[in-house]
C-alpha cells in the first residue's frame, strides 16, 4: 500500500533534527550527541512507520493509552527517579511519563471533542469534561513539580475546544482569567508584573471590544481579568509565609536559581546578543564552551544557536518552527475526520506552546520553566514524544483521502 | 468532509495562525533587539564573562645593609582563594576546605570579586591538598604572591618596622591603588619609603571558563603590562655592628645601643631591646602573637633608641663644661672648691658619688671621677640660661630629624621658664640638670649626635639611614681649644688612673667616653656610656643606654667597647672601603 507522505513536514523536522545534534554536539563538548544522535535516528524512522498503522488504530487507544498515562504519572510520582523526580528508569533507559502523557492526553481529547457534534461542543457539559480530562494530567505534572509542563496540557486544550467548535466569545472568557493569574504572578515576571498585566488587561478589554463591540461584555470581562488578577497578587503578598513563598518559588521553577537569582537568564541572553547578527561561528561559543551558560545542550540550546549562529541562525531556527506550526495545522485542516482534525490541532498547538515559552526563556520575554525546545534540545524523551507526534501528523496526511 | 466544514476550518487555521504570528513576531523583535541593536554591549558582557583581569602585585624593594647584607626580601606565599558561585557552592566549598585540613574557614564579606581569598600564607601539606584532592571538585584554588620576609626577624625589627594589611581599597599616592588586604608599611623604614618600596603592579589578562579555569593564557598579550618591582634601599646600618650591639646587651634588661658614623651621621646601628619578630606581622593567622607583642609590659614594639626618653645623667657633664669654657667660668687648670662628698644649698642636699669627697679637682680630673660636686659648683656660676644656650646647641631638646619615625621623641630641655611653670626656680634645678638629672630628659640617638659632636670637632650631624648624608652643621660658639680640652676630659674617663670609663679600652685603638648612671623612675639606675673612637680621627659615635642596667662604667661601657671592636673589625675586613666621605670637617679636631 502507498501511501503519499507530507513531504514538506518531513524534511522540516529532519532538518530541525539534524541541526538539534548538531547543536547538542557544539554545546555539550562531550559525547552525548552520540546518544542523541541514535535518539533521531530512531525517532525519525518511528514517525515514518506510523504512517503505515492502520487507520482506526489510534481513535480505539486514544482512551488506553490516556488510562496508561495517567498510570504512569502516578507510577512516577511514588517511584520517579532524579531531581525533581521525572524520571522513570527501566533498566538503563530512563524515560519521562510527562512526555508520552501529552500526546495521549491530547488523543483522549481529541477523540471526546470529535465525538460531540460542533453545537454539542458549545454547551457546558463538553467544555467540562473536556476540561477534566486535561486537568487530571495537569495536576499530577504539576505534582513533580513541573509547571511548565503541566500548563502545556492547556496550552494545546483551549485550541483544540476552538476547533472543535467552542465560541470564540466562551473560549475568550474561559482563558482569561486564567491568564490573569498567571500574568499578574509577581514571581514569573518579578518587578514586570504590574507592567506585564496592566498591558494583558487593556489588549484583552480592546480586543473583546472590537470583536463584539458590546460594552457590558468588555466591561465583565474587564472585572472578571481585574479581580483574578489581584485576588491572585493580594493572596501572594498577604497570605503566604517566606518559606511558603521559596517553596512556591522552587515549584515553578527547581532549575533556575542554581547560580543566584536571573544567572541562566542573564548568561542566555549574553551568549544570544553577543552572538550578533552572524554568530561567533559553529564550536565558537565562548558563553557554553566556558561553562557560563548552565543547562546548554538543553533547556538554553537556542541560546547556542543565537550565540554561535548569530541573528541568521535564530532566524532559520524559528522559520523552521513557524512552517512546521503552520502545515500541523494545515493537516488539520484536510484530515478527514473530527478526531483526526482535532489531533492536528492539539499537538500543532503543543509544539507552538513549547517553542514559544522556551524561545521566549531564553531571551527573557518568558519565564524560566525548563520547557525544553522540541526537537533540539537534548533529551530522547522529548525527542520521541516530538517525533511520535510528527509521525501521527503523518499517518493523518497520508490518510487524509481514506472513508 | 462536508465542505462546510472544511471553510470552517480554514477559517480557523487563518485564526490560529494569525495568533502564532503575532507570538512569533515577538520573539523576533526581541531577537532583533538582543543580536542587532544592543549585541555591542553583549558581545562586551561575553569578553567580561571570559577575559580576567588580573593584578600582577609588584614585590617591594629589597632592603640591604651597608655591605649588601639582605635585611627585608620577598618569598613566596601561597593562598587559597575560593571562585564564588550560590551561597550554598560556596559553603559546601568551604565545607570541603575545612574537612581536609582540619582547620576553620571564615568567609568575609561578599563583595563583587569572583574571588574570595579564604586562607592566606598557608602551609604547604595545605597547597597540597587544595591541588590534589579539591581543585578538581571544588572551586577553589591556590594564588601565589610574593610576601615580605625578614631574614634576621628580631635583629632589625625596630629600624624596619613592620606591615599592616589594608582593611579597604583606597588610592595612594601616584594613583597607585592599594586593594584591601595589601600590606602597607606601618612603622619604620616601610613606613617612610612606602612609596618606593611598594613598585608598581602590573596587569594580566586570563581567559577562563565559570569557574575561573584558566582556559588560555595571555590572551592580549599587547594589554599586559609588567609589574615593576619596588626600588631597593641600601641602609647605612651594619647588621654585624647590629648584631654585636644585640649580642652585648643583657638579656634580661631593656636597653638601646646607637652607633652613628661620628663624621656624617650615617645610623651604624640602632638597636631597642627587647625586640620583635616584624614577620609575625605578615604571616596569616599569628594574630594571637601579634596581640600578644602589643599588650607585653616590656614593650617590645617601642623603639628606644628614638621613643624612649630617659635622664642621661652623667654622660651630660660636657655641656657644663663647654659652655663653663666658652664663657670663662673655668679653665684646664682651676680648681673649685674642694668635693667633701656633698654640698648643701638651701636646705636641699647634693651628693657626689664618692661620700668621701673627691678633694680639689680642676675640669679634667672631676671628668675623669665624675665629680657631681664640681659640676654643682660649676653651675652655681654658669647660670641656667649659658647652659641651656649650649644644651640646645648640641641638639637637646629637638627631634634630631631622622628619616624614620615620624614620632621621634623629642626629648626635654628644661629652661627657666619651664620651671617657672611648674615648680619654680630655684637654682637647685640647674645643679641636677647639669649632671644629668631632674627634669632633663633625652634620647639616646641624641646622645650619639652629642658625643659625635664632641669627637668630630663641633659638627652637629642629621642621623640617618640611607641616602646621601645631609651636611653636618659646625655648632657657632664652640671654639676648637674648648672642644680638645673637653674631648682630653673624656680620653681620662676612659684611660685616666680613677677613669669611670675603663672598661670601654680597646685593644689598638684610642678612644674617649663618659659614663651615666642615672636615677630614673626605676628602682636601679640606668646605665649610660657615650663614645667616640677613634680618639684622634672619630669614626664612630656610640651610645648605650641599659634601663636599670646600674653603674654606667661597670655594665654599659663594655657593650660600648663589644660595638666599637664589631665596628673596626668590619672595617678591617673590608681594609680600603674606609672611603674618606667627610674631608670637609675632619681637620677641625
Ligand atoms: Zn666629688
Amino acid at each position: 500500500m502507498r501511501r503519499e507522505l507530507d513531504l514538506g513536514l518531513l524534511v522540516a523536522v529532519a532538518m530541525l533534527v539534524t541541526f538539534g545534534v548538531t547543536m547538542v554536539y557544539s554545546a555539550s563538548g562531550s559525547d552525548v550527541w552520540r546518544s542523541q544522535g541514535l535518539y533521531a535516528v530512531i525517532s525519525v524512522f518511528v514517525a515514518v512507520a506510523i504512517v503505515y498503522v492502520p487507520e482506526k488504530l489510534f481513535y480505539d487507544l486514544a482512551y488506553p493509552l490516556y488510562g496508561l498515562g495517567m498510570l504512569s504519572l502516578v507510577v512516577v510520582l511514588v517511584w520517579g527517579t532524579g531531581n525533581p523526580a521525572r524520571w522513570l528508569a527501566i533498566g538503563s533507559l530512563r524515560l519521562q511519563p510527562a512526555e508520552f502523557a501529552k500526546i495521549a492526553t491530547i488523543m483522549a481529547i481529541a477523540r471526546f471533542l470529535g465525538d460531540q457534534s460542533s453545537e454539542r461542543v458549545s454547551g457546558p457539559r463538553a467544555i467540562v469534561l473536556a476540561v477534566l480530562l486535561a486537568v487530571l494530567p495537569m495536576g499530577l505534572v504539576a505534582r513533580q513539580p513541573d509547571l511548565g509542563t503541566a500548563v502545556s496540557f492547556g496550552a494545546a486544550l483551549i485550541p483544540m475546544l476552538y476547533w472543535a467548535g467552542m465560541r470564540p466569545l466562551h473560549v475568550f472568557f474561559l482563558t482569561a482569567p486564567m491568564l490573569s493569574v498567571v500574568f499578574s504572578f509577581e514571581p514569573l515576571w518579578q518587578d514586570q508584573a504590574p507592567i506585564v498585566f496592566a498591558l494583558f488587561i487593556i489588549l484583552s478589554s480592546v480586543i473583546i471590544q472590537l470583536l463584539l463591540a458590546r460594552l457590558w461584555v468588555t466591561l465583565t470581562l474587564l472585572g472578571v481579568n481585574l479581580s483574578a488578577g489581584l485576588v491572585t497578587t493580594y493572596l501572594w503578598a498577604n497570605f503566604l509565609r517566606g518559606y511558603q513563598k521559596a517553596r512556591i518559588m522552587t515549584f515553578l521553577n527547581p532549575e533556575s536559581d542554581a547560580l543566584g537569582s536571573g544567572w541562566n537568564i542573564i548568561q542566555s541572553k549574553i551568549a544570544i546578543g553577543s552572538g550578533g547578527p552572524t554568530g561567533k561561528g559553529f564550536l565558537q561559543g565562548t558563553q557554553s564552551k566556558y561553562e557560563f551558560l548552565p543547562a546548554a545542550h538543553t533547556d538554553f540550546i537556542f541560546s547556542v544557536i543565537g550565540e554561535e549562529l548569530g541573528f541568521v541562525g535564530s532566524i532559520f531556527v524559528l522559520s523552521l518552527f513557524l512552517f512546521v506550526i503552520w502545515r500541523c495545522l494545515y493537516v488539520g485542516t484536510v484530515a478527514n475526520n473530527r478526531f483526526a482534525s482535532l489531533l492536528a490541532v492539539g499537538l500543532g498547538s503543543m509544539l507552538a506552546f513549547h517553542v514559544f515559552v522556551n524561545v521566549g526563556m531564553t531571551i527573557g520575554v518568558m519565564p524560566v520553566t525548563g520547557l525544553p525546545l522540541p526537537f533540539l534540545s537534548y533529551g530522547g524523551s522529548s525527542l520521541l514524544t516530538n517525533c511520535l507526534a510528527v509521525g501521527l501528523l503523518l499517518h493523518i496526511y497520508a490518510h487524509r483521502h481514506e472513508y | 468532509m462536508d465542505p462546510e466544514v472544511l471553510e470552517d476550518w480554514a477559517r480557523k487555521l487563518r485564526g490560529l495562525m494569525t495568533l502564532a504570528g503575532l507570538l512569533f513576531a515577538i520573539l523576533l523583535l526581541r531577537l532583533f533587539h538582543l543580536q542587532i541593536t544592543t549585541a555591542d554591549d553583549y558581545a562586551k558582557e561575553s569578553e567580561d564573562n571570559r577575559i580576567t583581569q588580573k593584578r600582577l602585585k609588584a614585590p617591594r624593594g629589597l632592603i640591604l645593609d651597608r655591605d649588601g647584607e639582605v635585611i627585608a626580601r620577598n618569598r613566596a606565599a601561597y593562598s587559597i582563594q575560593l571562585i564564588r558561585g550560590s551561597r550554598e557552592s560556596d559553603a559546601q566549598a568551604i565545607a570541603a576546605l575545612e574537612e581536609a585540613t582540619g582547620e576553620s574557614v571564615k568567609l568575609g564579606k561578599r563583595g563583587r570579586e569572583r574571588t574570595v581569598r579564604l586562607k592566606r600564607d598557608v602551609s604547604f601539606p595545605t597547597v597540597a591538598i587544595v591541588e590534589e584532592r579539591l581543585r578538581d571538585e571544588w572551586p577553589l584554588d591556590v594564588e601565589i604572591e610574593p610576601q615580605r620576609f625578614y631574614p634576621f626577624g628580631a635583629l632589625t625589627s625596630h629600624l624596619i618596622g613592620y606591615l599592616g594589611e589594608k582593611q579597604d581599597d583606597l588610592t595612594g599616592p601616584g594613583g597607585r591603588p592599594y586593594i584591601a588586604g595589601d600590606y602597607v608599611g606601618q612603622t619604620g623604614l616601610e613606613r617612610v619609603y612606602e612609596d618606593s618600596l611598594r613598585g608598581w603592579d602590573g596587569v594580566g589578562y586570563l581567559e577562563v571558563d565559570v569557574r575561573e579555569r584558566v582556559i588560555k593564557e595571555h590572551p592580549f598579550p599587547d594589554r599586559e603590562r609588567a609589574p615593576r618591582p619596588g626600588r631597593d634601599l641600601k641602609l647605612t646600618i651594619d647588621v654585624d655592628i647590629q648584631l654585636a650591639a644585640v649580642n652585648a646587651l643583657p638579656d634580661s634588661l631593656a636597653g638601646s645601643v646607637v652607633a652613628l658614623d661620628a663624621r656624617n651621621g650615617a645610623i651604624l646601628a640602632l638597636v631597642s631591646h627587647p625586640s620583635f619578630d616584624p614577620n609575625v606581622f605578615v604571616s596569616y593567622g599569628s594574630q594571637a602573637e601579634r596581640q600578644r607583642l602589643i599588650q607585653d609590659p616590656r614593650k617590645p614594639m617601642l623603639n628606644r633608641g628614638i621613643q624612649g626618653g630617659y635622664p642621661p645623667g652623667s654622660t651630660l657633664k660636657m655641656i657644663a663644661s663647654v659652655a663653663a669654657l666658652e664663657s670663662g667660668v673655668t679653665d684646664t687648670l682651676s680648681t673649685f672648691a674642694a668635693c667633701a662628698g656633698s654640698l648643701q644649698v638651701g636646705d636641699v642636699v647634693f651628693r657626689c658619688l664618692n661620700r668621701d669627697g673627691h678633694g680639689e679637682l680642676n675640669l679634667l680630673e672631676a671628668t675623669e671621677v665624675s665629680c657631681n660636686i664640681y659640676f654643682n659648683h660649676l653651675a652655681q656660676i654658669l647660670g641656667i640660661e649659658a647652659w641651656h644656650d649650649y644644651a640646645a646647641r648640641f641638639g637637646f631638646g629637638a627631634p634630631t630629624g631622622v628619616d624614620l619615625e615620624p614620632s621621634e621623641l623629642s626629648g626635654i630641655l628644661p629652661d627657666r621658664r619651664y620651671h617657672q611653670e611648674r615648680d619654680g626656680w630655684v637654682t637647685g634645678h640647674l645643679m641636677n640638670l647639669v649632671i644629668g638629672q631632674g627634669a632633663m630628659l633625652v634620647t639616646p640617638l641624641q646622645m650619639a649626635r652629642y658625643v659625635a659632636a664632641l669627637g668630630n670637632g663641633g659638627y652637629l650631624v642629621t642621623p640617618h639611614l640611607q641616602g646621601d648624608a645631609p651636611p653636618p652643621v659646625r655648632i657657632e660658639g664652640v671654639s676648637d681649644a674648648t672642644l680638645d680640652i673637653v674631648r682630653r676630659s673624656m680620653y681620662r674617663v676612659v684611660y685616666g688612673d680613677h677613669g669611670t670609663g675603663k672598661r670601654a679600652q680597646i685593644e689598638g685603638i684610642l678612644l674617649a667616653g663618659k659614663s651615666g648612671t642615672a636615677q630614673g623612675p626605676r628602682a636601679d639606675d640606668d646605665a649610660w656610656f657615650v663614645s667616640f673612637a677613634p680618639y684622634d680621627e672619630p669614626e664612630i659615635a656610640v651610645a648605650i643606654l641599659i634601663e636599670g642596667g646600674g653603674g654606667g662604667g661597670t655594665h654599659a661601657a663594655p657593650v660600648a667597647r663589644a660595638v666599637m671592636e664589631a665596628y673596626f673589625l668590619d672595617q678591617a675586613r673590608h681594609g680600603a672601603m674606609a672611603v674618606d666621605l667627610d674631608g670637609r670637617h675632619r681637620g677641625g679636631s
